[in-house]
């Protein structure tokens, strides 16, 4: 049953990555990750609870669960809301790759990912296997969407989307990692978004447009 | 023998019974999120009733089609339903059938819509034909690389629905194995294509420039257009009776027929209730992003079928 359970979200994240590059609003990017970002909350939950009922003792993962909550399901998406509120906002393509053949892409790239992680020798067992194939999807598809996408929102999006592959891939194969590893993860993860978002409005404010394309253009 | 006729006649009529009713439950879920009190969730039964009751308008201009498509269309409708044993006990006494055969009984009843939507000569019709067939023909590479995947189990390697049953039946507790949630993500879509809800259809407008299967039954009135509205409830019910017993098969096996129905019941709500958060949250797409969307059903179909072969 336990297992079960983390297989099935742990798919739905995967679901969650495929519907993400079918989007194509930003608020609707933003939504979905949201919702992924939940479902790896959940995953991390059910994690500490089962180990804090095994080993009758306090588990730190809990903290990671409302670190998750709190960080990646508020504070980023909100933030990012503001973001996309705040700059112009103009109803335009913002994919260079249209969606039925960016849908085939990421459904190689999870092929791809079968192959490699398939050939990894020391991987004896086979659910480890199956939640790394996984993660490295999550993580290929965030980087397909990130190079996909013209607008520097959605490749924020893209970025986060990456950061919670690594996530699913330390939670799902060593129960978790230890606690000062994932809180260096968080605070890069931040920083990085922080400098993104004034990027953006650096961005909006110059070019007078959030898409990337047009720093080609020299300015002055 | 008997006994198997009179439970296939009990099958039939429990499913006429129940089909309506997921159609309110949905609505009543939609109007309780949007804070309104909405119609009661048997709100369904009544229409009906009220339309049986009503007199029949048809068109002088129309052949013999358009007078066979609501009955063609309802008795397809049921003959699919009825290829799929709600409850493990029921099986055996229907014929020995294929899941294919069931699509195509469903394809019969469209295929019988759309002509009889042309053969009024009204341009909403012709409209709501050609919009009906492309949408079914956007999900049916999905819809057919599900049963594949359903049937090329090694252990089933048949499409036949009693040794599909047997499988799930042996397996109930394989509920959340990968391939079964990708595939039910994807029937999930399919399904709701294919009953014209939301996100393709929406079935509450009659606005000219959205409505898909609406406006092919747009000429219909009184006894006609209730057999059409019982073929899409009972439509509704094929699909949601494939994902509850043979990709959720909890509570297959069940001894007692009546424990069996209620779990059978409980699992088609649970479903309504998925189809219902989903409505509320999107909007109907445009008639040309659709493509898109039957892409992803059929990405995730794809993934549950290399699943089958390469993830074991």
């Amino acid at each position: 049953m336990y297992n079960n359970v983390l297989n099935l979200l742990a798919i739905l994240i995967l679901i969650s990555s495929f519907t993400l590059v079918a989007n194509k609003r930003q608020n609707a990017y933003i939504t979905t990750f949201r919702l992924q970002s939940l479902l790896l909350a959940l995953i991390s939950l059910i994690i500490s609870v089962k180990s804090m009922i095994e080993t009758k003792k306090f588990d730190e993962v809990i903290f990671i669960f409302l670190l998750i909550v709190v960080f990646k399901v508020i504070v980023i998406p909100m933030a990012m809301r503001k973001t996309s509120d705040r700059v112009e906002y103009k109803v335009e393509k913002d994919f260079f790759i249209n969606i039925p053949i960016s849908m085939l892409i990421c459904c190689g790239l999870v092929v791809l990912c079968w192959y490699v992680v398939h050939h990894v020798e020391g991987i004896t067992n086979p659910t480890t296997e199956n939640y790394l194939i996984y993660s490295l999807s999550v993580v290929m598809i965030g980087l397909f969407f990130m190079i996909s996408r013209k607008k520097a929102l959605g490749q924020i999006i893209g970025f986060l989307v990456i950061e919670n592959g690594l996530f699913l891939a330390a939670m799902m194969t060593t129960d978790g990692m230890p606690m000062i590893v994932e809180l260096g993860l968080f605070f890069d993860l931040l920083t990085a978004f922080l400098i993104m978002g004034i990027f953006v409005f650096k961005i909006n404010s110059t070019f007078d447009s959030i898409d990337v394309n047009k720093l080609k253009h020299l300015k002055g | 023998m008997f006994m198997s006729i009179l439970k296939f006649i009990f099958q039939m009529f429990f499913l006429l019974l129940i089909a309506p009713l997921f159609t309110g439950i949905i609505r009543k879920i939609k109007s309780k999120i949007q804070h309104k009190i909405g119609a009661s969730v048997f709100q369904p039964y009544y229409d009906l009733i009220k339309l049986l009751k009503k007199d029949l308008v048809v068109s002088s201009t129309s052949s013999w089609i358009y007078n066979v498509a609501p009955y063609v269309y309802f008795i397809t409708s049921l003959a699919a339903v009825m290829c799929l044993p709600v409850v493990y006990q029921f099986k055996g006494f229907s014929f020995y059938t294929d899941l294919l055969v069931i699509v195509y009984l469903l394809v019969a009843g469209r295929i019988f819509m759309a002509l009889a939507g042309l053969d009024t000569g009204s341009t909403f019709g012709g409209m709501g034909s050609s919009r009906e067939l492309l949408v079914s023909a956007l999900v049916e590479p999905a819809l057919f690389l599900i049963i594949i995947t359903v049937g090329a189990n090694p252990e089933i390697a048949s499409t036949s629905v009693f040794s599909i049953y047997d499988y799930a039946v042996k397996n109930s507790s394989s509920t959340f194995s990968t391939i079964n949630i990708l595939l039910f993500a994807a029937m999930l879509m399919v399904m709701i294509a294919e009953s014209s809800r939301i996100p393709v259809d929406d079935p509450s407008t009659h606005l000219e420039l959205t409505m898909v299967h609406e406006a092919m039954t747009l000429e219909y009135s009184g006894r006609h257009l209730a057999f059409i509205e019982m073929g899409t409830y009972i439509k509704q019910l094929v699909f949601m009776t494939f994902m509850a017993n043979i990709l959720i098969p909890v509570g297959l096996n069940m001894e007692n027929i009546l424990a069996g129905l209620g779990i059978y019941l409980l699992k088609l709500i649970i479903i309504t209730f998925l189809v219902g958060f989903i409505e509320i949250n999107t909007v109907k797409f445009r008639l040309f992003s659709l493509p898109n969307y039957a892409v992803i059903a059929l990405i995730i179909a794809v993934l549950g079928f290399l699943t089958r072969f390469v993830l074991r």
